[in-house]
């Protein structure tokens, strides 16, 4: 483990800040970026580096989710029924990291960002359906007015035990890699259960905070979370975050997207390569 | 049911979060300031662990609320679902101290 220093802080608060804003403008958390820089160009113990990022998960949520209540957009309801399985899975996750070897967990983080790398490409075009608005949403459903089509949007949930394993298995992969899991929760929501991109986005965003919480009181309980670095990294990622959703659609998403899918194939690579030591 | 009716929670939720962020942030950015640049390590310790805690304890906050919230609507089937959600943070606290 390196030694902490001024020098040191200020360079995990900049990767906060790039994970932040790449996380802000892709849409994905920047949890799957700021890990295997901490691990891999940083060399922290796997283990401290999901730590760090646990804490930029919960920030994150936090600070996105206070800004974006009241527009209907957070499914609190579903939110909540999720959580359920979530925070069992970050539970199981947190206990299970402490026993697993630093090669394992790398190989797992090889097989997630890859996986990241796959669904971020396929649904590079993707856009909500709109649906009848006089439907009925039944007790799990919503309805938000979305400004992308100026329309008001009502959707039911269906297969609901897809959306508990779902949101089971990314809670477990969140406390286990140091990131949101959102990456499993949301193509699956929009997928499988008919809840609309922009709600299951913000009703992920909004569930990963005390999913990632689950997963970060036992790192930190254990001592593996380094407090000044974690501090410098959720500032980071707020300043970077606040400055992804600012610059949000002038910047080339796109291209963004095929470039990070590229990077995240190398991280996957990587994590592969010193997992074999 | 209608989820419209859900817009108090709403705030409220929206407050602890709002809270939450500001005062961790707070607390983390001058712990970190001290124990870079001051040398006052037992303070910057303090606060950097008391906005790590504050940050933890932000999402817990507002599961709180909400069982509140839902308890006052007399929606029980949400009180049970956001109850059993706190117990497993609290097993979590449990697999953390031990």
């Amino acid at each position: 483990m390196p030694l902490i220093t001024p020098t040191l802080a200020a360079i995990v608060f900049g990767a906060g800040a790039v994970a932040g804003g790449l996380g802000a403008l892709l849409g994905i958390g920047g949890g799957v970026f700021l890990v295997p820089f901490l691990n891999l160009a940083l060399n922290f113990p796997f283990t401290a580096a999901a730590a760090i990022s646990l804490t930029t998960v919960i920030a994150t949520s936090s600070a996105v989710s206070a800004g974006r209540t009241g527009k209907h957009l957070i499914n609190l309801r579903l939110g909540m029924v999720l959580e359920v399985a979530t925070v069992a899975g970050s539970l199981l996750g947190g206990v299970t990291a402490q026993f697993l070897a630093q090669s394992t967990l790398q190989k797992l983080f090889g097989i997630v960002a890859a996986v990241v790398a796959v669904v971020m490409v396929s649904r590079i075009g993707r856009r909500n359906v709109i649906l009848d608005p006089s439907a009925d949403p039944g007790v799990l459903g919503g309805r938000f007015y979305d400004e992308e089509s100026g329309g008001v949007v009502t959707y039911r949930v269906k297969k609901l035990p897809v959306a508990l394993f779902a949101s089971f298995l990314a809670g477990d992969v969140s406390s286990l890699l140091g990131i949101g899991g959102g990456v499993i929760k949301v193509p699956a929501l929009n997928a499988w259960c008919g809840v609309p991109l922009r709600a299951a986005a913000a009703t992920s965003a909004f569930m990963i905070g005390v999913t990632a919480t689950g997963g970060a009181v036992i790192y930190y309980g254990h001592g593996q979370l380094i407090p000044s670095l974690a501090a410098a990294a959720v500032l980071g990622v707020q300043v970077g975050s606040w400055s992804g959703l600012r610059i949000g659609d002038r910047a080339p998403v796109r291209w963004l997207k095929l470039l990070m899918a590229a990077v995240l194939v190398v991280v996957s690579a990587l994590m592969f390569i010193h997992s074999r030591g | 049911m209608d989820t419209s009716d859900d817009s108090r929670l709403d705030r409220a939720v929206g407050r602890v979060l709002n809270v939450g962020v500001t005062a961790s942030s707070a607390c983390l950015g001058i712990g970190l300031g001290l124990s870079m640049f001051a040398g006052t390590a037992g303070a910057a310790h303090l606060l950097l662990n008391a906005g790590l805690v504050v940050l933890m304890a932000t999402p817990v906050g507002r599961v709180i609320i909400s069982v509140r919230e839902y308890a006052l609507e007399r929606d029980w089937a949400f009180v049970l679902l956001t109850t059993i959600v706190l117990l497993e943070l609290a097993g979590s606290l449990l697999a953390a101290v031990r």
